[in-house]
């Protein structure tokens, strides 16, 4: 029963290293759970949905809190930076605003100031609103155990709802994003019920580059949370925008394949048919705002 | 948006009469304890700690029905430091509750389980974990028993029933028809029938239930608890427990809200916390979760209202026909009451002659319903109230103007024998329509933006089949300051401040010179709760009179002293003189030390207040409720995202009756407070069950709005219609629940105005307003009253 309860008995392990989490999870292979900020965990332990034998805490790992620029002109973010800290960082700022605009937006400020991006993604809620924002930003994430290092796109991280091929012994510990293209930019758009501090019913995120012409989308790609079981890249409605102007039927049009390719479901918290009239109004949104913002001079409206 | 001060003067006038006439009445002063909650400096239940103290932990039943056939504990005995465990049979299995034809209370189940999270079992050690960890060990063999949980379902033959003594799962109900309705409804020119739903609601108290018994070597009991009504409680418990009252003492502590979400009730933790003490020698503390509290129970009753209006072409309201029928859940509670409300103020606070009523609780196997804040009011205003519009979008007849034509007015008599006293309906239509800017705004807002109007009514304190009155008590101390004990608690509405006003606008002394007690059983008068809006007028009628019972023996003394007239004499600003010669007389604490010295006289006040001893059956219902009548009416505006049906509200005006405002910061604190409650109900509340389980047991999930969900205050408005009531204290009446009732019907009404699309169950979610927009657009686009005809 999902009785919020005390936690439950663990043993508690603090390695200091990377290469010491790694070892650990080798150690106890299955039986070890990794704890970031613990805003998921440890209610899921609360409601004994999973009651590990031990918990290696990421806290004390310096190493893994970080942002940092790359000579390619992209950015790598540490697994165990705090939403806040990303939506806080003027590097983020300057080069990704989709993804500190998505941060800003999360939970409360005090779960952004104990969330990570590494649990956001790791967790691999439906409702997470990082993977759609990162998806469109082309990142990729990095794992590491005691085999070594594995990178691949976010986009094949996910499996299923709080599934993803993060292994037993594996541990996330980076997410590198490409260096932005000119005249490019993004946007996320959420619904819930209320106007804040809600859990995301539907979300799209929307990243477009236009042409030298500033007219027609170079290239486009949208994304959606709550929507399918995992992340969903909407191929389809990005296909139908690549090269053409912007136009409320092109708009339109990419919006009802973005309909087509999502498959949400229906749940106490909304129906499959709300979800699908919600992707339809928020990819048009996303879209739009995104169009907008990408047309802007890089640095326009901002002091 | 700017707002148009029509009224500044009367306003303005009002103040400094107010402040002539008295010193401490009628002033905005901040809450005593306001300090002392907003340092964390206030000491709730679960803030206390007494030595050797125990942990205790309930284990909950996982079936919606099932009947337990053995429970072995021995297991949970054996863990190391677990002191004591309970089931049902440790208690003597008498059953308790409110009225004597719904007590269905057990401290721990017996025979059978009723809902998923029913108490089974209870366990006292030296911690909370192993409290939980106990639980664990607690084995309970169950079989399970078809469950029931749509009370149409429940109302079928054959249907699985809850209890021996409820056939057809009927737990209480009430019938009553006063005037002629058929008659009614013949010499009406529109008969308008409608469907409307309400979905279950939690309180929201941000105090979980907290307790720590003690039931000592000597046979005492002692229950320290956060209980708005203790005295309840006391009785409750005694009857539970199979013992006399006198051997319970209840101390209340510091309470975080109350809203009847079950502090106004003894609880199974309350009966686990004194009997696990008994059992192990210490002292046992109970903490609910938020899980728990928003899992068991005592919420809004989820109705299903049948209503029916005849009214002729000129607007006039002819009879009502209304049946009810509420998902009661497994328990009772104040059910019975609940039921006799809806149809008692159907019509308030319109003038209706002819009303029929049929209303059902239904018991099923949910956590169960009672009373919450405004009781079953918001529901059935929120159901006629839409209704109105309806009717008035069909007459053609604008919505203000129906029902400044059925206002009830003072001094009329309700066909079920309600007397208004006094009643500014009409007033309070008029003055939110100029607040609102309602004439501006009506029909004339841009497309997806709606201003709609709710009204309704409250009682101040109804009279209850069982105990009714109120008593305070007042000691004056030899430094010039006052004790006031009462039997009512300050559940964060302010009691402790304006009871504390009244003592001290009577006795001439400052509100800081006033100590405001909690109650103890042991040492406070009985009382019957802080429930119905009535501590202000009931217990603070009763302070009015202790506080002139002390100064008519002070009054003695001093015009001895002063050789003078007793009824000469002004107590004010802690000075006792003469109305004449005011450089004639003593201060206050003077005279106090004077009459305690030399006169050995100890000055303590008494005063009770009963209204009447009329008793109302509510299965029946004829007689006047309540001493006085609360009417308000409340406009909102709203802003509707067609995209994607989320509704914004905007603005939200209310004007409300409240007889006097005897201290207007505090009127406005739960005017609005109320107003967010029900706004909460319009739009995002409701506690999602599936197969009678909660699925949205925490405040992530069971969304009550916040700050970004509600207007900002530049389009807030309240208005305090005065009224000045002859029997309320200082003229006051209710103000903690009546302004809320109609706020519900004015966002849907709202809703309406901004869309077309009619919302007849709550909540009013974006899936309701975005399908009922395409449902429209696929009739043509036309306005929902002309298409559904
Ligand atoms: C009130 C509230 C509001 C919220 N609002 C939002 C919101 O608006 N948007 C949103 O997206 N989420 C929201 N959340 C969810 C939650 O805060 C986020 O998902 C958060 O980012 C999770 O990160 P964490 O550091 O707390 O993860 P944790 O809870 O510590 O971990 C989550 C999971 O990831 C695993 N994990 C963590 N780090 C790693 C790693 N480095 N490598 C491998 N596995 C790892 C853990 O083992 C665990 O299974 C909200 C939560 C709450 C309680």
């Amino acid at each position: 029963m999902g009785y919020l309860r005390r936690l439950p008995r663990f043993e508690y392990l603090a390695p200091r290293s990377v290469v010491a989490v790694c070892d650990a999870l080798a150690e106890y292979p299955g039986e070890a759970r990794l704890l970031a900020g613990g805003t998921d965990l440890i209610l899921q332990m609360r409601r004994r949905e999973v009651a590990p034998r031990y918990i290696i805490g990421l806290k004390g790992l310096s190493e893994l809190a970080f942002i940092r620029p790359q000579e390619n002109g992209g950015v790598t973010i540490g697994a165990m930076t705090t939403v806040r800290t990303i939506e806080s960082s003027p590097l983020i700022r300057e080069r990704y605003g989709l993804l500190c605009r998505t941060a800003a937006e999360m939970g409360s400020p005090e779960i952004r100031q104990s969330a990570t991006i590494g649990g956001n993604l790791a967790g691999a809620l439906p409702c997470a609103d990082f993977p759609p924002a990162l998806i469109t930003l082309g990142a990729q994430v990095k794992l590491k155990s005691q085999q070594g290092e594995r990178l691949l796109p976010l986009e094949e991280f996910f499996l299923g709802p709080e599934q993803t091929v993060v292994g037993p012994s594996d541990l996330v510990t980076e997410i590198q994003l490409p260096a932005p293209s000119p005249l490019s930019d993004g946007a996320y758009v959420k619904f819930h019920d209320r106007h804040a501090m809600d859990m995301t019913t539907t979300g799209v995120s929307a990243f477009v580059t236009l042409d030298q012409e500033r007219r027609r989308f170079c290239d486009v790609k949208i994304a959606l949370a709550s929507s399918a079981p995992t992340p969903l890249r909407a191929k389809n409605a990005e296909a139908a925008l690549r090269g053409q102007a912007f136009t409320e039927k092109a708009v339109e049009k990419a919006a009802a394949l973005a309909c087509q390719e999502a498959q949400p479901r229906s749940s106490w918290r909304a129906s499959r048919d709300l979800r699908l009239e919600l992707i339809k109004s928020l990819t048009k949104r996303a879209i739009r705002q995104a169009w907008e913002k990408a047309k802007a001079p890089p640095d326009g409206g901002r002091p | 948006m700017p707002r148009r001060a029509r009224w500044p003067g009367r306003e303005h006038r009002l103040a400094i009469e107010t402040m002539q006439e008295h010193s401490i009445i009628g002033r905005p002063v901040p809450k005593k304890d306001a300090w002392l909650k907003a340092t964390g400096e206030a000491k709730y239940a679960d803030d206390h700690s007494l030595p050797g103290m125990l942990y205790g932990k309930l284990l909950r039943s996982p079936h919606p029905h099932a009947r337990i056939l053995h429970i072995d504990t021995s297991k949970a005995e054996r863990l190391p430091g677990v002191r004591a465990v309970a089931t049902g049979k440790d208690f003597p299995g008498i059953k308790y509750g409110n009225l004597p034809q719904t007590r269905d209370y057990l401290p721990l189940a017996l025979e059978k389980v009723r809902y998923i999270g029913d108490e089974v079992a209870a366990v006292a050690a030296i911690d909370e974990d192993m409290a939980e960890e106990a639980l664990d060990l607690i084995q309970v063999e169950y079989e399970i028993l078809p469950a029931v949980f749509d009370p149409e379902e429940a109302m079928q033959p054959g249907a699985p029933q809850l209890h021996d003594h409820a056939p057809d799962n009927i737990s209480s109900q009430s019938a009553f028809h006063f005037g002629d309705a058929d008659r009614g409804f013949a010499d009406s020119d529109l008969i308008q029938e409608d469907i409307f739903e309400t979905q279950p609601v939690k309180q929201g108290m941000l105090e979980p239930h907290a307790c720590i018994g003690l039931w000592d070597n000597t046979g005492k009991i002692t229950l320290w608890a956060s209980k708005q009504s203790p005295y309840v409680v006391w009785r409750q418990l005694a009857m539970g427990l199979g013992i006399e009252p006198g051997k319970i003492r209840l101390v209340q502590t510091y309470i975080g809200g109350g809203f009847s979400g079950g502090k106004q009730e003894a609880m199974p933790m309350d009966f686990c916390a004194v009997l696990l003490s008994k059992k192990s020698g210490r002292p046992v503390k109970f903490v609910h979760t938020m899980d728990e509290v928003l899992t068991i129970g005592h919420l809004r009753h989820p109705i299903k209202i049948w209503l029916k209006t005849g009214i002729k072409k000129d607007g006039t309201l002819l009879a009502q026909h209304c049946k009810i029928i509420a998902n009661g859940g497994a328990y009772s509670s104040i059910g019975q009451l609940s039921m006799y409300i809806p149809g008692a103020m159907l019509n308030l606070p319109y003038r209706l002659p002819n009303v029929k009523y049929e209303a059902y609780r239904i018991y099923t196997n949910n956590g169960f319903c009672g009373a919450m804040r405004g009781h079953t009011l918001p529901q059935i205003c929120f159901a006629r109230d839409s209704q109105l519009d309806i009717i008035a979008a069909k007459l053609g007849v604008d919505p203000i103007e129906i029902r400044l034509k059925n206002a009830a007015q003072p001094g009329e008599v309700t066909p079920n024998g309600f007397r208004l006293t006094t009643f500014g309906f009409t007033e309070c239509l008029q003055r939110v329509v100029e607040a609102s800017q309602w004439r501006e705004k009506h029909g004339k807002l841009p497309r997806y933006r709606g201003i709609g109007i709710g009204c309704g009514s409250l009682v101040s304190g109804a009279r209850l089949m069982g105990h009714s009155s109120s008593t305070a008590e007042i000691k004056v101390q030899e430094d010039g300051t006052v004790l006031l004990v009462t039997g009512s608690t300050d559940v964060g509405q302010g009691a402790d401040t304006v009871l504390s006003m009244i003592a001290a606008e009577v006795l001439g002394v400052q509100l800081d010179d006033v100590r405001f007690a909690m109650v103890d059983t042991d040492i406070t008068p009985v009382d019957p709760g802080t429930f119905s809006s009535r501590v202000t007028f009931w217990t603070g009628n009763a302070v009015k009179l202790a506080a002139e019972d002390a100064r008519r023996q002070l009054a003695e003394i001093a015009a001895q002293k002063l050789e003078a007239n007793p009824e000469d004499l002004i107590f004010r600003d802690r000075q006792v003189y003469l109305r004449q010669q005011p450089q004639r007389g003593l201060s206050f604490g003077e005279l106090v030390r004077l009459a305690e010295y030399r006169l050995g006289r100890i000055i303590m006040g008494k005063g009770s207040y009963t209204s009447g001893e009329e008793l109302i059956d509510f299965r029946t219902g004829y007689g006047n409720m309540s001493p006085a009548y609360t009417p308000s009416a409340c406009v909102v505006e709203v802003e509707v995202d067609p995209e994607t049906g989320q509704v914004t509200v905007t603005g939200i005006w209310g004007a409300h009756d409240c007889g006097f405002p005897l201290n207007p910061m505090l009127v406005r604190g739960q005017v609005l407070g109320a107003s967010v409650m029900c706004i909460g109900q319009a739009l995002y509340e409701n506690l999602i069950r599936t197969q009678g389980k909660v699925m949205n047991p925490s405040f992530r999930d069971y969304k009550m709005p916040l700050a970004t969900d509600v207007p900002k205050l530049a389009n807030v408005e309240h208005i305090n219609i005065i009224t000045r009531d002859p029997s309320g204290p200082f003229g006051a009446k209710e103000a903690g629940e009546g302004a809320a009732t109609g706020v519900i019907a004015a966002v849907a009404n709202a809703v309406y105005h901004a869309t077309g699309v009619r919302i007849k169950s709550l909540p009013i979610s974006p899936g309701k307003v975005l399908f009922g927009l395409k449902e429209m657009q696929g009739k043509g686009n036309k306005p929902a009253n002309l298409v559904k005809g």
